[in-house]
């Protein structure tokens, strides 16, 4: 199983990191949009009313002190604005100049903004003033013409940037390192899901996913609901299971009574061809049995408590010098290539040697005269890897997986002798030692290959 | 003989007392555990056969306390469940020998032949002699009618344990477990097949076999 790389964008973590920092900017820039026409109209507005303020202020100045008053205030202010942060023009009643700076308004653009460029000012400006805001407004039979230069709006400006950009930053980064934080939480409880399901289609049926109490979230909940169908399906195998179990051994004492009839009815003289055959097929019938009895008891796994260390090489050796003479009874071949010190792995030497036995048998029933067997134990990169070639009519395809199922038995093979358990026994012994069994095309016939995992079946 | 079969399973425990009565045996019968060893010690049998699953004693405490109490009886357990480790935990438990149910009858008796009687194990015996046939355990040769035959291993092992049992029956499973360790059914003629290799060197050039068929049971060697 391909596991996602620790950055990869296909880790959910840092997929959702980068969507949340996406949608974060494009809600940033509408809320910068608004922010910053809200705080221009603000701004200008304030601006209005200072000068309004001022217009007032005037007012007051012509009413109780008279126009000299008036005019001398508006020099005074228009002289000492620091910066030409303000510009006050007085004109009379003709619209000619009085006193403060020259204002051209015929120049005015949209909005009653005048730019620096176009008026003549004898102190240097602000460099943060681009222009003027200008009010035009009576004061008795004067004219006041005052302009407020657009710094304050820069200013408020550059703090709102200011706001918003590093505050965009600080979230991204503060989301993206909460999202990593979070994710990897995510992830490792994830790849524990993974792993769990991965032991459990390995054969592991007990393995359930951890979930901490108290913690009620949406993973929890699917861990929840996997461990439920886990356990449901455990229950289920077991109960099919049992029921191979409980039906052999409930009929032990009645077949072992049917054989004991049959026995006694051959033993007291009646001699029927009939009770010969009923005899015959009662053994195979405790024979069968007695395999399933046999599987089952290897799948439910107590065996594992019997391991001990043991020697492949030997066991093959042993095994394949049985073997030798009843090939060459029928007329084939049978060699085996071993290295010639021990392969030790942990296990059960009994099963171990029914396994290569069954392999063999296979071998020699299902081979015509003539053929080739070959017994190999070699080392793998996993483990050392156990396999017995043919050069028969080998197995079709299509049908290799079907034959470890029980009582299966591929059309050619019917008529040939045996219960169609020798390879589901074959797959519970390597299941129970952590090994895996394939069949292999070996171009002609048939090559079953049982790899070991070093330190698995420990 | 005297032969104590404790079995719960009344059927059973009949059919293996009269056929043991009809090999004129004298089978006594106890229908539990309790009683098995009451009798085990009240008596003195030559073979005890004792089920695995027994009411009111299971058949592996049974023989434990049949050890405990010094009775050295030779005795064979029954078992129902065909446990992978049923024969080992059977042999720890002080049994001698082991046999799953369903069994055959002939098999049962092979195996209580083959426990009565056991000649004491001579530690000096080292040269077997069955009619003409001498075996060699230290200088691992084998001749008959002075003339030497050469056997490959398995073969070897196979002819000690035909002429350590000369005049029993053994049968194919007991050969399966004593000369090739297999606890299991082999769907091939193994057993057939090393019995007819060594047939062929030790009885073929000769005029008297000494491997005979017993039909139904198994191989016996005798003269």
């Amino acid at each position: 199983m391909s596991r996602p790389s620790r950055f990869g964008l296909n880790r959910t973590s840092v997929r959702l990191s980068l969507q949340f920092a996406f949608l974060y900017a494009i809600l940033s820039a509408v809320m910068f949009v608004g922010a910053y026409w809200m705080t221009d109209f603000e701004v200008r507005d304030w601006i209005e009313d200072r000068m309004k303020y001022d217009v007032g202020n005037l007012q007051q100045v012509l009413d109780t002190r008279g126009a000299d008053a008036l005019r001398e205030r508006v020099a005074l202010l228009s002289e000492f604005s620091f910066e030409n942060e303000r510009i006050y023009q007085l004109r009379d009643a003709l619209g000619a100049h009085l006193t403060g700076t020259v204002i051209d308004t015929s120049q005015l653009k949209a909005r009653s903004f005048l730019p620096v460029a176009a008026l003549d000012l004898a102190v240097p400006t602000d460099p943060e003033v681009s222009g003027y805001w200008i009010r035009v407004d009576p004061i008795g039979p004067f004219t006041l013409v005052q302009g407020t230069g657009d710094n304050v709006i820069a200013e408020v400006m550059e703090a709102l940037t200011i706001a918003l950009v590093g505050g965009y930053i600080l979230v991204i980064s503060a989301g993206l390192f909460i999202g990593q934080f979070v994710g990897a939480r995510t992830e490792r409880r994830i790849g524990r899901i993974l792993e769990t399901l991965e032991d459990v289609s390995r054969g592991a049926l007990a393995r359930r996913i951890a979930t901490p109490e108290g913690d009620r979230d949406d993973l929890s909940r699917v861990s929840s609901a996997i461990n439920a169908t886990l356990a449901q399906v455990q229950t289920l195998l077991e109960s099919q299971k049992q029921i191979a179990t409980d039906i052999a051994h409930d009929l032990r004492t009645p077949l072992q009574r049917l054989r004991q009839r049959l026995e006694r009815m051959i033993n007291s003289g009646d001699d029927q061809p009939d009770l010969h055959a009923a005899l015959g097929e009662t053994e195979t019938l405790i024979e069968t049995f007695k395999a399933l009895l046999r599987i089952a008891q290897i799948e439910s796994g107590v065996q594992h408590q019997h391991f001990v260390p043991v020697d492949l090489a030997s066991i093959a050796r042993d095994v394949v010098e049985i073997y030798q003479p009843v090939a060459e009874d029928e007329q084939q071949s049978l060699t085996a290539a071993l290295p010639t010190g021990p392969v030790q792995i942990s296990g059960d030497p009994a099963l171990l040697g029914q396994l290569l036995s069954n392999l063999i048998e296979n071998a020699i029933r299902h081979c015509p005269e003539g053929a080739t067997l070959q017994v190999t134990l070699e080392s793998g990169p996993q483990g050392p890897v156990l396999c017995v070639s043919d050069d028969g009519p080998g197995i079709p395809a299509a049908e290799r997986d079907k034959v470890f199922r029980r009582f299966y038995r591929i059309e050619q093979s019917r008529t040939t002798e045996g219960h169609g358990l020798g390879l589901p026994l074959v797959k519970a012994i390597c299941t129970l030692h952590g090994a895996t069994v394939q069949l292999i095309d070996n171009a002609p016939g048939l090559r079953v290959c049982v790899t070991f995992t070093k330190g698995e079946s420990a | 003989m005297r032969i104590l079969v404790v079995e719960d399973d009344i059927e059973t425990a009949d059919y293996i007392c009269s056929s043991l009565g009809a090999q004129g045996h004298v089978a006594l019968h106890a229908a539990d555990g309790k009683d098995g060893y009451m009798q085990a010690l009240d008596n003195d049998f030559d073979v005890m056969v004792i089920d695995r699953m027994l009411p009111r004693l299971d058949g592996l405490s049974l023989v434990k306390s049949i050890r405990i109490a010094d009775v050295p009886t030779p005795i064979i357990i029954l078992s129902a469940m065909g446990g992978l480790n049923d024969r080992v935990e059977g042999l720890e438990a002080g049994a001698d020998d082991y046999l799953v149910k369903p069994f055959a009858f002939s098999e049962l008796h092979a195996r209580i032949s083959a426990l009565m009687r056991r000649p004491p194990m001579q530690s000096e015996e080292t040269v077997m002699k069955v009619g003409d046939l001498e075996l060699d355990l230290v200088r691992h040769s084998v001749q008959r009618a002075g003339q030497p035959i050469t056997l490959q291993p398995r073969e070897y092992r196979l002819l000690i344990y035909l002429m350590r049992n000369t005049g029993k029956v053994l049968t194919r499973t007991m050969l399966l477990e004593a000369v090739w360790d297999f606890h299991f059914d082999p769907q091939t003629n193994v057993v057939e097949t090393h019995i007819s290799r060594l047939r062929n060197k030790i009885d073929k050039p000769f005029d008297a076999s000494l491997i005979h068929t017993v039909r139904g049971a198994g191989y016996s060697l005798h003269v």
